[in-house]
C-alpha cells in the first residue's frame, strides 16, 4: 500500500488517470451536526432567521461536491452525473444526520466530493444555525460506501464486500448444466469448457457483477484472476469464449447475468 | 424436421437423405457426407472418443452456419447431425445432407457446412489411447480449408 498522491521522490502530485478505463463510479459519505434540542427544533419547524436551512445546505452541498477540485489541491475536476444531499433530523440524539451520494462514469474516484458535500452542507447548517446555538459540534464525516475502480469495492461495516466462490468440478467428457447465479446478487455465470475446465480444474463459478472494475471480458478474467490464481491459465495457449453462447472477444461488454463460457479451439467433426 | 441435431444415438445417412428428398421433385442432386471415427489420429491405437459440446450455444451455431450456407447457394434442404458422448472406432460421428438443384451447389455447399461447423461449432473431442487420454488439438488445416470460404472483401 502506498500514498497515490506521493511521487516517487516523497513530492506531491496529481496522479495520471489518462490510461485508465471509464467505470461507473459511486461514494457515499455521512456526517453528524449535534446541536441543543431547541435549536434542532427551531430547525424543523423553520423558525430560524436565515430561512429555509435544510434547503439552503442541500444546494451548498451540491454545489460543494462539484468544486471538490478547487478546495482539495491534488483532486481531478469531475463531470459528476449525480450527486444527493439528505438530512436526518434526529429527535432523540439532538442532532442532524447529513449524507451524500455523488456518481460519475470516469476514471477517478468520488470519495472526496461525497466527503466534501457532507462537510460543506454540515457547515452551512452550522452558518444557518449559529445565531441561536454556537456551541454546535460536527463530527463523524466518514466514507461509507465506495464502487467502481481498481481499488474495489469498499463498505464501511460490512468491510470488502465478499461472496463464496461457486465451483465445480467437472469430469472427463461431463458437461455442467449448473443454475445459473446463487450468490443473491447480480452475478456473471462463468463456465470452463473442456480441457480448459480439466487444465483449471473449475467447472462453473458465479462471480460477483460488482467485481468487475471493468464490465467486459477483460475486467471479467482481470477478476477472476484475483479471486483465484487457477484462472491465470486463461492466459495459457488459444482460450477462446462465448458471452450468452455468442462468441466474444476481450472488449465485448458484459451486464449482470450474463453467462461467459471459456472454452479451447473446437475440433468436433 | 429439425435442420441441426445433437445427439448420443447413431443416425442412418440413408434415412436421413431419404426423409430429406422424400416427396420432392425439385431436387436435381443430394450429396451426403459421413465423418466416421478413426482408430489412428494424433497417437496409434485410438480405442474411443469422448465428445463434449456447449449445449444452446452448439445447435445456435450448427443453424448459423447451415443459414449461412442457405445465403450462399441455392438450397432445396439441409440436415445437420453431429453425435455427442462416447464412441468407438468406426462410429459416424455427424452428418451432413444437402440437397439443391444442382450438384455443384450441393457439393460447395456440403463441403462448406463441414469445414466451418469443424472450426466453429462448440464440440471438443478427447480420444482415449492404449497410451493414455488426451484432449484433440485444433488443426492449423482445418483453418485454412475455412478460409477458402471467406469472401474477399
Amino acid at each position: 500500500m502506498s500514498l497515490t498522491h506521493l511521487n516517487a521522490r516523497g513530492e506531491a502530485h496529481m496522479v495520471d488517470v489518462g490510461d485508465k478505463d471509464e467505470t461507473r463510479r459511486e461514494a457515499s459519505a455521512s456526517g453528524t451536526i449535534r446541536m441543543r434540542p431547541e435549536t434542532l427544533a427551531l430547525l424543523a419547524e423553520g423558525g430560524l432567521p436565515k430561512g429555509d436551512v435544510l434547503a439552503t445546505a442541500r444546494i451548498a452541498g451540491i454545489q460543494a461536491a462539484k468544486r471538490t477540485h478547487e478546495l482539495i489541491p491534488l483532486c481531478h475536476s469531475l463531470a459528476l452525473s449525480k450527486v444527493e444531499v439528505g438530512f436526518e433530523l434526529d429527535e432523540a440524539n439532538a442532532c442532524v444526520h447529513v449524507s451524500a451520494t455523488c456518481r460519475l462514469t470516469g476514471r477517478t474516484g468520488v470519495e472526496m466530493e461525497a466527503l466534501t458535500a457532507v462537510s460543506v452542507a454540515c457547515l452551512t447548517l452550522y452558518d444557518m444555525c449559529k445565531a441561536v446555538d454556537k456551541g454546535m459540534e460536527i463530527g463523524e464525516i466518514r466514507l461509507d460506501t465506495k464502487t467502481g475502480g481498481k481499488s474495489g469495492d469498499y463498505r464501511r461495516d460490512a468491510g470488502p464486500v465478499e461472496a463464496p466462490i461457486v465451483t465445480g468440478e467437472g469430469e472427463s467428457g461431463e458437461v455442467s448444466l449448473g443454475v445459473r447465479c446463487s450468490l443473491g446478487e447480480p452475478c456473471i455465470l462463468v463456465k470452463c469448457l473442456a480441457e480448459l475446465r480439466e487444465r483449471l480444474g473449475v467447472g462453473e463459478i458465479s462471480i460477483p457483477f460488482s467485481s468487475l472494475e471493468r464490465a467486459d471480458i477483460g475486467g471479467l478474467k482481470a477478476a477472476l484472476k484475483a479471486r483465484d490464481e487457477r484462472f491465470a491459465g486463461l492466459d495459457e495457449g488459444r482460450v477462446l469464449c462465448a458471452v450468452n453462447q455468442v462468441m466474444a472477444g476481450n472488449a465485448t461488454p458484459l451486464t449482470a447475468e450474463d453467462e461467459v463460457a471459456f472454452f479451447p479451439p473446437v475440433t468436433g467433426g | 424436421m429439425s435442420r441441426v441435431r445433437v445427439q448420443q444415438q447413431p443416425f442412418d445417412a440413408g434415412e436421413e437423405q431419404r426423409r430429406l428428398i422424400e416427396g420432392r421433385t425439385d431436387i436435381g442432386a443430394v450429396v451426403g457426407f459421413t465423418g466416421l471415427v478413426r482408430d489412428f489420429n494424433e497417437r496409434p491405437e485410438v480405442q474411443a472418443l469422448s465428445l463434449e459440446h456447449y449445449p444452446g450455444m452448439t445447435e445456435a451455431a450448427l443453424a448459423s452456419i447451415v443459414d449461412e450456407a442457405e445465403a450462399r447457394w441455392p438450397l432445396q434442404g439441409v440436415r445437420v447431425i453431429h453425435r455427442i458422448g462416447r464412441l468407438a472406432p468406426g462410429d459416424p460421428i455427424v452428418l451432413v445432407v444437402v440437397a439443391s438443384a444442382h450438384r455443384r451447389a450441393a457439393f460447395e455447399a456440403c463441403d462448406f457446412i463441414m469445414d466451418y461447423l469443424k472450426t466453429r461449432a462448440p464440440f471438443w473431442k478427447k480420444e482415449h489411447t492404449a497410451s493414455g487420454d488426451y484432449w484433440v488439438a485444433e488443426r492449423e488445416k482445418d483453418h485454412r480449408d475455412a478460409q477458402r470460404w471467406e469472401v474477399p472483401s
